[in-house]
Formats: structure tokens, sequence, C-alpha cells
């Protein structure tokens, strides 16, 4: 028969064996919420203390890397409660406005030549950077779901909300993040709509004008007063205002979801 | 469907998770919409190259994390074993 301590040893051995394989998921997350290396290796390292705490807890044959990934958010929450920060605030209806101009103005031209390859020349710190501006609770869902590729059940399970809210954050989170995307490549001169490039960048093909389909008139309509970002992704709307969002019940039950 | 419904289960299409009659309908409406077919085949680029780029920003645990919670984990099994 086998001692306590035996026992702890062996669960010991056992929650390694599980848990090591998914250190890179977790410190990856990690550090895109905490936004630097130090704080993620905290949290990572907190969320396996606690993970192997309550091993026991654990249901065996339910999804680990989930658990785990719910351990580290519920941590992550606690103590960016202890930090008092402000919750960032955001004025959706803005964002959607702007993403239409974006998409109106330059859509036509991104989809029309398949071959060019429109972000090909964005920089990875522009992409680090706007996946960084998305607010954490968005940002959490798409790192989730695009990045790790839970469920959305899975997603509403590791962060305690109705599938619904998952949805929603999800459909935001992304159009936020397409967005600035979008902003960037405009104002960066990467496609063509951008009313000037940048004059910091020194990128030897930024001034390059893409071919040109049509006339002027085309043109003409792209100046436009610079926005501010801050400001567009930070203004106004209060929390309330999110959960209207129309992934209705009736809508959300349409959707099959796996 | 109507446009505006198009905009809005985009992701959720791309993401394979309409129901069949859903998908059914948008895909219909595409057919028939120039724009909202511009739209999908936006979402969809853009959609690959986040995948891409976000796979070549994602970052690994560096190996100091892992000696330090091996090292964390071994030194809690010893304090409870005792």
């Amino acid at each position: 028969m086998k001692t306590a301590v035996a026992n702890e040893h062996e669960m010991g051995w056992d929650f390694e064996k599980a848990a090591m394989p998914y250190v890179d998921s977790l410190y990856n997350t990690a550090y895109r919420m905490t936004r630097n290396s130090e704080d993620a290796e905290d949290l990572v390292q907190e969320t396996y203390l606690k993970a192997y705490k309550y091993y026991d807890k654990f249901e065996e044959g339910t999804n680990f890397k989930a658990w785990l990934f719910k351990i580290m958010k519920n941590t992550f929450i606690n103590n960016y409660r202890k930090k008092k920060l402000t919750p960032h605030k955001i004025d959706f209806s803005e964002i959607e406005e702007s993403y239409e101009r974006v998409i109106q103005k330059n859509a036509p031209d991104l989809i029309k030549d398949p071959e060019t390859d429109i972000f090909q020349d964005m920089m990875d710190e522009d992409v680090k950077r706007a996946l960084d501006s998305l607010p954490h609770d968005y940002k959490m869902v798409v790192l989730l779901a695009d990045i790790e590729g839970f469920s959305y059940k899975e997603i509403a399970e590791i962060l305690d909300c109705p599938v619904g809210t998952v949805m929603s954050r999800l459909y935001r989170g992304r159009k936020m993040l397409e967005r600035t995307l979008l902003e960037y490549a405009r104002k960066y001169g990467y496609i063509r709509g951008g009313a000037e490039p940048a004059k910091m960048r020194s990128r030897k093909d930024e001034a390059k004008p893409r071919k040109k389909k049509e006339g002027a008139e085309e043109e003409a309509e792209v100046a436009e007063p610079e926005e501010n970002e801050e400001e567009i992704l930070f203004a106004g709307a209060e929390d309330e205002d999110f959960e209207e969002f129309e992934v209705e019940e009736e809508e959300e039950e349409k959707f099959e979801i796996e | 469907m109507l446009c505006r419904d198009v905009k809005r289960v985009v992701y959720f299409f791309l993401d394979g998770s309409l129901g069949d009659r859903k998908k059914q309908d948008f895909d219909s409406h595409l057919r028939l919409c120039p724009d909202c077919e511009s739209r999908t085949k936006l979402a969809r680029k853009l959609r690959e190259f986040l995948r891409r780029r976000v796979e070549r920003i994602n970052v690994t645990a560096p190996d100091r994390l892992k000696m330090r919670l091996t090292r964390s984990i071994r030194a809690f099994r010893t304090e409870w074993s005792r």
C-alpha cells in the first residue's frame, strides 16, 4: 500500500508530465496579456503552482489545457484587479464606422488584385501594436480562439461567461484588430488610399504608389483628417453598451456551435 | 439574409460555425451581392494574414522559466511531503 507521501510524489510527476507541454502556449498568451516578459513569467509560474495545488480537483477526461488557461485567466484578473487598472472604454460604433470607411475606400482595390499581398510589407511591430491595442477582454478572446484554437464553448468555460458573450467579443475583437491593421496599412502607405506614407519610416517601397487603375477622381476622395487612434479606441461607451450587441439568443441558437 | 446580417456573421462563417441553413443563406446572398462577396474575401485574406503573422510573432517560454517551474513545483512537493 502506498503512503500519502508516495502518492504525493506520483501526483507531482504526473502533473509535470501533463502540464509542461503547455508552457509555451501559456507563456505566449501571458506575454500578450501582460505585455512584458517578467510579468508573463510570474503569471505562468503562479498559474502552474496553483494548478499543481489543485491538481486533484481536475476532472480526468476534461480539457487539461483549457483548465490551465482558466486558472491563468483568473490569476491574471485577480492581479489586474489588485493593480486597479481602469478598464479600457470603447466606442464600438466609432470603430464600426471607421472600419466601414476604410473598407469602402480600399476593399475593392484590395480584392481586385488577389496576387498582391496587401499586407506583406506590414511590419511585425505593427501587428504586435495592433494586438496590444485591443482591450484585454477582447484580446483574450481573440488569442484563445485564433492562436490557441479553442472552441467557443471552451472559451466560454475558460472565461466563465456565456457562449454568446464569447461570440460577440470575438466579433468585436477581430473587427477592432482588422480595423487597426487597415488603418496602419493605409497610414503607412502599405495600401493605396493611404493619404501619405509616414515620414518616419524608411521602407524603400512605401512611397511607391500601387498600380494605378482608374482616374484621378479616386485619389481625390482619399484625403481625410488624421484620426486619433486613442480616441477612437478608448472614447465614450460604458460597459452596458457592449452587452446589447446583437448575437441575440434566438440568433445564437442558429449557430451550430461545435 | 441582408447585407447587415452578412457583416455580422462573416467571422462565424469563416470559422465554419454557421448552421447549415444559415450557411446556405450566406452563400446565396454572396452569389447575388458583389459587395458582400468582396467583404468576405477581404475578411478571409485578413484572417490568413493574421494567422501567418501571429505565428511569427508568437513567443516561446524561456528556458529559465521552464527550470523555474520545475524547481518550484518540486520544492512545493517536498514542502508538502514533510
